[in-house]
């Protein structure tokens, strides 16, 4: 054997050994075993019945085929349709153990947040299967597919699923890029999560991604938490493109007096996001960044010199 | 008071004024503020300036000299110095009507205000009402306690209220009831100052019968008031005119019970120099306040009830020294 | 001036009444007097004038006209009352005090005039005040205080003037100089009436004293009339004699010991 045919060997078997590891979860060992909690989760696991308690690890075992599995969902969680069908057992975050337990189930899917270790901790003395994940960028969904295609027994089919929803964000990406054209004609936004105080998303959360995708800025995206509190000054200082906002809160920022400081309110640039469909990071984000996308499009053709350089 | 006292009340609230329109979570110089004054700044600085700081300053001072006048009133008519006007069921008759507008989720610029100024109305005629049962509408003590009854039921009712819905308005009622004057805006002031100026100008009005209602209950009949009616007039109007600022800033706590006592420690002897002294120097705290909140923590915003709940902190160490 | 016509008095829950049928006059330019153990109905009677408690039977009249149908600022400009006990929560300057006794004579609103100011300044040269007329009334001893509040209830300038208790936390001196006070009222034509347990000085300074017992009148007269020993014995339960002070002539009240001395 030359050198040539040996580098190429190597090359191909590292190239291969690279190609089977890029999919390896953050943080976590080849396989997926230890939850956010750092509780692990058996390879051995085949669950039969699932409480599900948050909307997006409803809509992924839904998705996953193993609707039939969910005994037990969370108040809010109402899709797919089907989902409506299984019986409700309350909060999603500090659940009421005595409905979950009532479910009899074997695994139970929690939100990672602080305030669910103690639920997971009495879970997990019952008996239960606990898996706790975060839920704050795309690739926590990515996680969150691959946990509950192996409790379920068919961990390929929960990495398809993860990688179809995020190819889907990335289509959106490259469309974004190569439509826009010259590069820096980015429009700036801002998104309305809350005015009581002022909520908006920052660079931690899974909408600061959608919105990149889309092809527009976060004029917050220096902010490194999900959900940062901002002062309305800031928002007009920033002076954003646009202003996404839901249903409900669209028409009460149009009327009200103090944000008509922000000149994108002023000028009636509010756009309405469907908060069902962007609200979670779940299986529809590829859908979600493409109807953020979408808005931004119809709103440029109806006024296109509104779009601004970028700021900075 | 002495004229040097005034004085320095005045430009008290003054210097505060001009520091909450200066200074915000966007830092603007000196220059930029008073060009966005003039009307010739850049646009973002006079949005900033005349859209969101101004409307505040003049709605902090109305909700201040509301709040001073309120608790000033209160005090001298239930000879208490630890009477304040949110503990006679305005507060929790308001936060009920907020809560229950908030989770109603109903869309309408108004309804959250005009939902709490009724709660809070409803609250006030169940004291009085309480008060009649217990055969005592004019005594100061019988009111307190109608009060704390009251108060203990409203709150009672809000956690029910609250245990029901989800938590984005969990969130949004706890925003309300913390106090804030984010939602200024000239219509809102106008209102406020519009009651505010009327619920000052009657309690003015009836000056000398509150002093006459500070001295007690029997010496007030010797000197020819009426007191059963007198004590239920004032108190109606004291907590009305705490029902409006609640309307338009939320509940705003400490402001009512600390600013008279800030006006005697000045040399207020007259229950009218008082109540005036108590409005300036309440319009100055809460502005003062706002300030704080604003900038303390930029970008974020803290709530305006915590700064002025701080406020009482040092305030009732400095009486438990003086007790003592 | 202020009369009591058969009042009956009793407090809303309680099953015997405080004050039972009692008919008293204080009559104008003469001081009345009104003696008797502890819970005999003595500030009732003060009560039943400031109009906390209403007659169940009989009329109290005022100068003419029935309490009931007076306001009390008509009363206020016709009797002023000095209660038992005032202890004001904010501390004000001796002068505006003693204005507030002006109240029921201006309008509601506008503060004292010039003829309020000067009522004011003469009511307290009356009562022995001017000195400390701008000193805070916290500042005050109890003897200042209580000639404070006799000054601000002359300053109402009615023709009767009623006091409950004036001089328990007075000193000899601040005592004889109160009754002196009263003695000088009444001689200028002023209805005073007045609830004390000073016997002695009552014997002395009274035209007419009331003897109350459990809500009933059991005397009313002159001194002599009234402070003799059996009757007073019978009131107080207690042993007592009475003589003739040999200083000043008044019948004189000195209670025995029970116990014998150690």
């Amino acid at each position: 054997m030359n050198f040539r045919h040996a580098a190429t060997a190597f090359l191909t078997i590292s190239l291969s050994l690279m190609a089977c590891t890029r999919d390896v979860p953050r943080g976590a060992s080849t396989t997926v075993r230890v939850d956010d909690f750092g509780d692990t989760i058996p390879a051995t696991l085949r669950a039969q019945r699932i409480v599900s308690l948050s909307p997006v690890t409803t809509e992924l075992l839904f998705a996953l085929g193993a609707g039939a599995r969910v005994v037990g969902r969370t108040h809010w969680d109402s899709y797919p349709a089907e989902a409506r069908a299984v019986p409700d057992v309350g909060n999603g975050m500090q659940p009421n153990i005595e409905a979950v337990l009532g479910a009899r189930p074997d695994v139970v899917v929690l939100y990672a947040s602080a305030s669910n270790r103690a639920a997971a901790r009495r879970l997990r003395q019952a008996g239960i299967t606990t898996i706790s994940l975060h839920q704050d960028r795309t690739e926590d969904f990515r996680r969150a597919a691959m946990f509950l295609g192996l409790a379920i027994g068919d961990s390929a089919r929960g990495a398809i699923l993860g990688d179809r929803v995020l190819g889907e964000i990335r289509a959106v990406r490259t469309s974004s890029t190569s439509l826009n054209g010259v590069a820096g004609k980015h429009p700036t936004i801002f998104w309305h999560i809350w005015d009581a105080p002022v909520f908006t998303i920052g660079s931690a959360s899974y909408l600061d991604e959608l919105v990149a995708a889309a092809g527009a800025q976060n004029i917050f995206g220096d902010r490194a938490e999900s959900a940062p509190q901002v002062s309305l000054e800031e928002v007009v200082k920033r002076d954003p493109d646009y202003v996404l906002a839901g249903p409900t809160s669209a028409p009460k920022l149009l009327v009200n007096p103090a944000w008509r400081a922000v000149r994108a309110v002023r000028e009636g640039r509010v756009l309405v996001v469907d908060t069902a469909l962007v609200g979670r990071p779940g299986i529809r984000m590829g859908e979600a960044a493409r109807r953020i996308r979408a808005l931004l499009d119809s709103a440029a053709a109806a006024s296109p010199r509104t779009t601004n350089a970028v700021k900075r | 008071m002495r004229a040097r006292a005034w004085l320095l009340l005045f430009a008290a609230l003054v210097v505060a004024a001009l520091a909450a329109i200066a200074f915000g979570s966007v830092s603007l110089s000196l220059a930029a503020v008073v060009d966005a004054l003039m009307g010739r700044g850049a646009p973002d600085a006079e949005m900033i300036v005349r859209v969101l700081r101004l409307p505040r300053v003049a709605l902090g001072i109305a909700v201040g000299a509301g709040l001073g006048m309120s608790g000033a009133a209160l005090q001298a008519n239930l000879r208490n110095a630890l009477a304040e006007p949110y503990l006679l069921g305005v507060s929790g008759g308001a936060a009920v009507g907020a809560v229950l507008a908030t989770s109603l989720s109903v869309t309408g610029p108004g309804l959250v205000p005009l939902a709490a100024f009724a709660g809070a109305v409803v609250a006030v005629m169940a004291v009085l009402a309480v008060a009649q049962a217990a055969r005592g509408p004019g005594d100061a003590r019988v009111l307190v306690m109608a009060g704390v009854v009251v108060g203990a039921f409203a709150n009672a009712a809000i956690m029910i209220v609250m245990s029901n819905v989800p938590d984005q308005t969990v969130r949004s009622a706890l925003w309300w009831m913390m106090g804030s004057l984010g939602d200024a805006s000239w219509a809102g002031v106008r209102w406020t100052a519009g009651y505010v100026a009327l619920g000052g100008t009657l309690l003015m009005v009836y000056g000398r019968e509150i002093e006459i209602l500070a001295l007690g209950d029997e010496p007030a009949l010797a000197l020819g008031v009426d007191t059963v009616s007198a004590t239920r007039r004032i108190f109606l109007i004291s907590s009305l005119l705490a029902a409006v600022t609640v309307a338009a800033a939320g509940l705003v706590g400490f402001v009512g019970l600390v600013v008279p006592a800030i006006a005697r420690s000045l040399g207020a002897r007259t229950v009218r120099g008082t109540i005036l002294a108590s409005a300036i120097t309440g319009a100055t705290l809460v502005v003062a306040a706002d300030l704080a909140a604003r900038v303390a923590r930029a970008p974020a915003e803290l709530p305006l009830g915590a700064v002025t709940a701080l406020v009482g902190v040092p305030f009732f160490l400095l009486r438990l020294r003086r007790m003592s | 001036m202020i009369c009591f016509e058969g009042v009956t008095l009793r407090y809303p829950g309680q099953r015997t009444p405080a004050i039972r049928s009692l008919s008293l006059t204080a009559e104008a330019g003469a001081v009345t007097a009104i003696v008797g153990p502890n819970g005999s109905g003595k500030s009732t009677l003060v009560r039943a004038l400031l109009g906390r408690v209403t007659p169940e039977q009989g009329t109290v009249v005022i100068d003419g006209a029935s309490l009931a149908e007076l306001s009390r600022r008509d009363v206020a400009r016709r009797m002023a009352v000095v209660t038992q006990r005032e202890e004001p929560v904010f501390p004000m300057l001796v002068r505006d005090f003693i204005a507030l006794g002006r109240f029921a004579h201006g309008s509601l609103w506008a503060g004292p005039t010039a003829g309020d100011v000067a009522v004011a300044e003469s009511s307290a040269a009356r009562a022995g005040v001017t000195p400390f007329m701008d000193r805070r009334t916290d500042t005050l001893s109890g003897g200042e205080w209580q000639r404070v509040r006799i000054a601000r209830a002359l300053a109402q300038q009615g023709k009767a003037l009623v006091l409950d208790e004036p001089t328990t936390f007075l000193d000899i001196a601040h005592e004889m100089s109160v009754f002196e006070l009263l003695d000088e009222l009444a001689h200028d034509g002023i209805a005073v009436l007045l609830v004390s347990h000073q016997l002695n000085l009552v014997a002395r300074f009274a035209d007419r004293i009331a003897l109350l017992h459990a809500g009933e009148a059991v005397a009313i007269g002159s001194p002599s009339d009234v402070m003799r020993g059996d009757v007073l014995e019978r009131v107080y339960e207690w042993p007592l004699v009475v003589s003739r002070d040999p200083a000043v002539g008044a019948p004189m009240l000195v209670p025995l010991r029970r116990r014998s001395p150690r």
